[in-house]
């Protein structure tokens, strides 16, 4: 999910496509299966979908431990947006104990003014709605279980049970939990056949429908995941994302005939019924959610890129009025592609979906799902701020850290928001250069780094990094800490270890836990294993504490060192000796060794090194020389201080900034002070 | 030189239109342009010096400071301005002399249609005895000003909400952004007309001494609005050309001006300032000039007395500074 405001599902294991005669032969079955599709959806005569095949068979090897299997059918009605389905879930109990208890989401039941997620809405807000918002009947979201059947084991339906486990609002229906009658034993399976009916919200928190634009998504009853030996299904909170095991999805939909249709994984086929619908089915495998979505206003563009896993479909959703925003999207995209193959690893899917969400429908966009992701735009947005770029490389970038590395968004929302929003800010500069990765118009330039940063220090020592997402103080303090504050302190990690073996240690934590689920624990043991430091140090106070870092030069100065002299001689450059002092203050708590640099005025340099542990420091130089400016931390790698302008401190004062900055303030007073008095 | 004084001096703008004889007058009494131009200058320094010092101390020697010198980025000024506390006071001190200039130009309205009335320089006592003789005057007209901008209010509020609603239930968005396009520049129409009809109202009440305000009012609405097309004309076109110099001196600020370039920085946006004040003013001296053309007798000179030979023709005695 973007901040407030960011596939073909491969037959084969991507492990194959290493060897380059496998991945050729893989590639003739592949466009042969190809041309078998699109000769199907031709045969079905609707060119209204997101073309895709499905490319089963040839498999040796899965990509991720399939958990879960899901197959569901269902009818979208766009009159009442609704939606109706049944599924057949199969899970694989490889949990090692017998298990009699399951645990589902439930999650389109938080759209209701008595659920857990809009009381905390009511309280604090969430992405898209503040505070104190009123209860709007438009925003009404359900998903009521019809029938409930245990194959084997008969119906369950009047023996649902709804449970709290967060907060116990017992008007929050967003988990239940079934008691079977017999235990599922290890290594077996067990059949779940549900019949299900969504009621949509109009969009709100990435769901839900705008005018006849639907965006499908958490929209079945989803199993929790057996993790950590007990279940992990929380509710669904203001705050939170999601949690899943990987499997497969066979999904069937039926939507007016004129719909244009985009989803996760492949499609399989499209037929046309005589109702004036169309059925329409898709395929996905190693995937742990399944979203799609539907408008008759879509406009398809396609496009592809070639990376180290073979070729990556583009499919763009377009909505009406956002054509000047084709190239943005595509330039974006590809680059994003190109730098995480390069960096991180290969995508392994065959395809990404972007969807552009219509005019009205902002809620919906910025927000990611396996091989389909929201964007956003405006027919009016300019080229200099990249908005456009910024969301769609962001939900991007959760193909990796959410998509394949799927970590506990609930109990660790850092390590998908936070980690994404420390390479976003790696690719946008990487693509749009050096201080203006996010802003260059009229002559603002600004990164998407220093936003992240400001991010951060909105709401700098509310909660620590590792908090469950429903706890944090409130909305800001989450997007604070969560997305700015990690983005903030893995940059200033990558200043301690170094940007190389910082790239190394993010390819090798992508690499060894793509298709599980880590914790902080492995995160934090890739980077030290990699980088060969203990930063034990480093990780406790910026991930588990709330100590704020703040450095600063608190004096400089140069005195004759015959200062006691009666008479002393007028000074002389290069002659005169001086007793030059620093003076170093470390404000916050947070500490951190930080480098130094005294200049002097003869052209000399000292850089020291403090460790930053006592409350402050100071450097004593004897030299013919004065002191001409001190500066903490030149380089600006420990992006974690809260000011920089205290960071240095020089002899002369320059005073051009203050002076610009007088200018702009005058003017914008002297404007403000016209156009007010067009009333006198 | 010549050309500019010829082309403003009141024989050749008699035949011209009121929007370009407008501008002429402007030209001739460019002292009150000049006079308010400096208040605005000087309480907006008073402004920046108080934030100024409260930047000041730190970013003066502060290395980071560089990074604003050499360019803009937003990000480091909100760093500053989130470091220095004071910057907020300093933000209501600009707020409140924000609050005084419009005090004081309700104040001066009546000396400044007083001097395009009478098409010459007032004394400093003839002013400010026209200024406060207009003022509560003013202040009534500013209050009915205010009520007569909350049906315009309400318009907006429709507009809005009638966009909403097109956006909710109709099966495009387009509808939706047609009304809300539509609906805005029929807002900006009519607080212009508003606008408009209370600027008569003020020249009404300055040209007749009138003293009764609604009653001012009611006369100005049957001219303002018997007479829309050519007064909306006039001042339409004044800010248009308001809009277009405002335009192409941003785009030169933008594009051909270094972030070190302070000076010109200064000079880019003090010629902005000015354009809007001076515009702003060409639309009272043309609208002056339609309603004594139209509706006002033609205002003459007092007989000249005797006058000492070095004193200019036209040009009143005077003991101090004219306006």
């Amino acid at each position: 999910m973007l901040r407030y405001i960011a596939k073909k599902v491969r037959t084969a294991g991507f492990e194959s496509r290493t060897s380059l005669g496998r991945a050729f032969c893989l590639r003739l079955v592949l466009l042969a299966l190809v041309l078998a599709g699109v000769v199907a959806v031709s045969a079905g005569g609707q060119a209204g979908a997101v073309a895709g095949v499905q490319t089963q068979g040839q498999v040796t090897q899965t990509l991720s431990t399939r958990v879960v299997a899901y197959q569901i059918e269902a009818r979208l009605d766009p009159l009442k947006k609704t939606v109706d389905a049944t599924e057949t879930l199969t899970y694989h109990n490889l949990t090692g104990r017998p298990l009699d208890t399951f645990p589902f989401h439930l999650y389109l039941n938080a759209f209701q003014p008595t659920s857990s997620f809009m009381r905390e809405v009511r309280l604090y807000g969430t992405r898209g709605t503040g505070p104190e918002s009123g209860w709007d009947t438009k925003h009404f979201g359900a998903i009521e279980v019809k029938s409930f059947e245990v194959v084997g084991q008969g119906d369950f339906t009047k023996r649902l049970e709804l449970i709290q486990p967060d907060d116990h609002n017992l008007d929050d229906h967003t988990v239940f939990q079934v008691k079977l009658a017999k235990p599922v034993a290890p290594g077996a399976d067990i059949v779940f056949k549900i019949a299900f009916h969504d009621q949509l919200p109009e969009v709100l928190e990435r769901t839900g429908y705008k005018r006849n634009f639907f965006l499908v998504a958490q929209w079945f009853p989803k199993v929790g995941v057996w993790w950590h030996e007990a279940w992990n299904c929380h509710q669904f909170h203001a705050l939170t994302e999601f949690f899943a095991d990987f499997g497969t999805f066979d999904v069937k939909a039926t939507v007016p005939e004129n719909y244009i249709v985009g989803s996760t994984g492949d499609l399989v086929s499209t037929v046309l019924n005589r109702d004036h619908t169309k059925t329409v089915t898709w395929h996905a495998e190693d995937i742990h959610d399944f979203a799609w979505t539907a408008s008759p206003d879509y406009k398809l563009i396609e496009d592809a890129w070639t990376g180290s896993a073979g070729t990556v479909q583009i499919y763009l959703l377009l909505s009406p009025g956002h054509e000047s925003s084709v190239r943005r999207y595509i330039d974006v995209i590809k680059g994003t592609l190109d730098r995480f193959d390069k960096w991180y690893g290969p995508y392994p899917y065959d395809r990404i979906t972007l969807v552009d969400p219509p005019q009205g429908a902002l809620n919906a966009g910025g927000m990611e799902y396996p091989t389909l992701i929201t964007c956003g735009t405006t027919w009016w947005m300019p080229k200099g701020l990249l908005g456009v770029e910024l969301v769609t490389e962001h939900e991007f970038g959760h193909q990796y850290w959410y998509g394949m590395v799927a970590t506990n968004e609930f109990e660790e929302a850092w390590m998908d928001e936070g980690i994404n929003s420390y390479t976003e800010a790696k690719v946008m500069e990487s693509l749009y250069g050096k201080g203006t990765s996010m802003l260059n118009l009229w002559g603002m330039r600004a990164d998407d780094a220093d936003s992240l940063r400001m991010e951060y220090l909105a709401a700098a020592d509310t909660d620590p990094i590792s908090r469950f997402a429903w706890l944090f103080m409130n909305m800001n303090a989450y997007a604070a800490i969560t997305y700015g504050k990690t983005a903030t302190v893995l940059l200033t990690l990558e200043g301690i270890i170094g940007e190389e073996t910082m790239r190394r240690a993010m390819h090798t934590y992508f690499m060894r836990y793509r298709f599980t689920h880590p914790t902080g624990t492995d995160f934090i043991k890739t980077i030290e294993e990699v980088s060969g430091q203990k930063l034990d140090w480093f990780f406790q106070q910026a991930l588990y504490g709330t100590s704020v870092l703040d450095y600063e030069v608190l004096d400089i100065r140069s005195d004759r060192l015959d200062w006691f002299f009666e008479h002393p001689p007028n000074p002389k450059k290069g002659v005169t000796t001086y007793r030059d002092t620093v003076l170093l203050h470390r404000k916050g708590d947070f500490i951190m060794p930080v480098e130094v640099l005294i200049k002097f005025d003869n052209g000399e340099q000292a850089t020291e090194r403090w460790d930053g542990r006592d409350r402050w420091a100071r450097f004593s130089y004897d030299k013919k020389a004065t002191v001409v400016s001190a500066e903490v931390d030149p380089a600006r790698a420990v992006r974690l201080d809260k000011d920089f302008f205290n960071n240095s401190r020089t002899e002369g004062d320059d005073r051009r900034a203050t002076r610009k900055l007088s200018v702009y303030w005058m003017f914008a007073v002297q404007f403000m002070a016209q156009v007010l008095a067009w009333l006198a | 030189m010549a050309g500019l004084a010829s082309w403003g001096s009141e024989v050749s703008n008699a035949d011209k239109s009121p929007w370009v004889a407008g501008l002429g007058l402007v030209w001739r009494r460019q002292s009150v342009l000049w006079w308010i131009f400096v208040v605005n200058f000087v309480l907006a320094a008073m402004g920046a010096v108080t934030f100024t010092r409260q930047v000041s101390p730190e970013l003066d020697y502060s290395l980071e400071s560089q990074a604003l010198v050499h360019g803009f980025n937003p990000f480091v000024l909100s760093n500053l301005l989130m470091e220095q506390h004071g910057a907020a006071a300093a933000g209501m001190a600009s707020a409140c002399l924000v609050l005084v200039f419009f005090i004081f130009m309700l104040f001066v309205e009546g000396g400044l249609l007083e001097v395009y009335r009478l098409d010459r320089s007032l004394t400093k006592g003839e002013f400010f005895e026209a200024s406060g003789r207009f003022f509560w005057r003013f202040v009534r007209l500013l209050i009915m000003l205010l009520i007569a901008l909350i049906p315009v209010g309400i318009v907006y509020g429709l507009t809005t909400r009638a966009s909403h609603l097109l956006d909710e239930r109709s099966p495009s968005p387009v509808p939706g952004i047609w009304v809300l396009g539509i609906g805005l520049l029929v807002v900006l129409f009519l607080g212009q007309a508003v606008r408009l009809w209370f600027d008569m109202a003020q020249i009404r009440a300055v040209a007749e001494d009138e003293r009764a305000m609604r009653r001012a009012l009611g006369r100005a609405f049957k001219i303002t609005f018997g007479n829309l097309g050519s007064l909306y004309w006039i001042y339409l076109r004044i800010s248009i050309v308001a809009w277009l110099v405002m335009a192409a001196l941003l785009w030169i600020w933008t594009r051909l001006v270094r972030p070190e370039w302070i000076g010109v920085s200064f000079l880019l946006t003090q010629l902005m300032l000015l354009d809007w004040l001076g515009t702003r003013l060409w639309q009272r001296a043309s609208e002056t000039l339609w309603y004594q053309r139209r509706f006002a007798e033609v205002v003459k000179e007092p007989e000249a007395a005797p006058t000492p030979p070095l004193t200019p023709v036209g040009e009143p005695e005077t003991a101090d500074f004219n306006i």
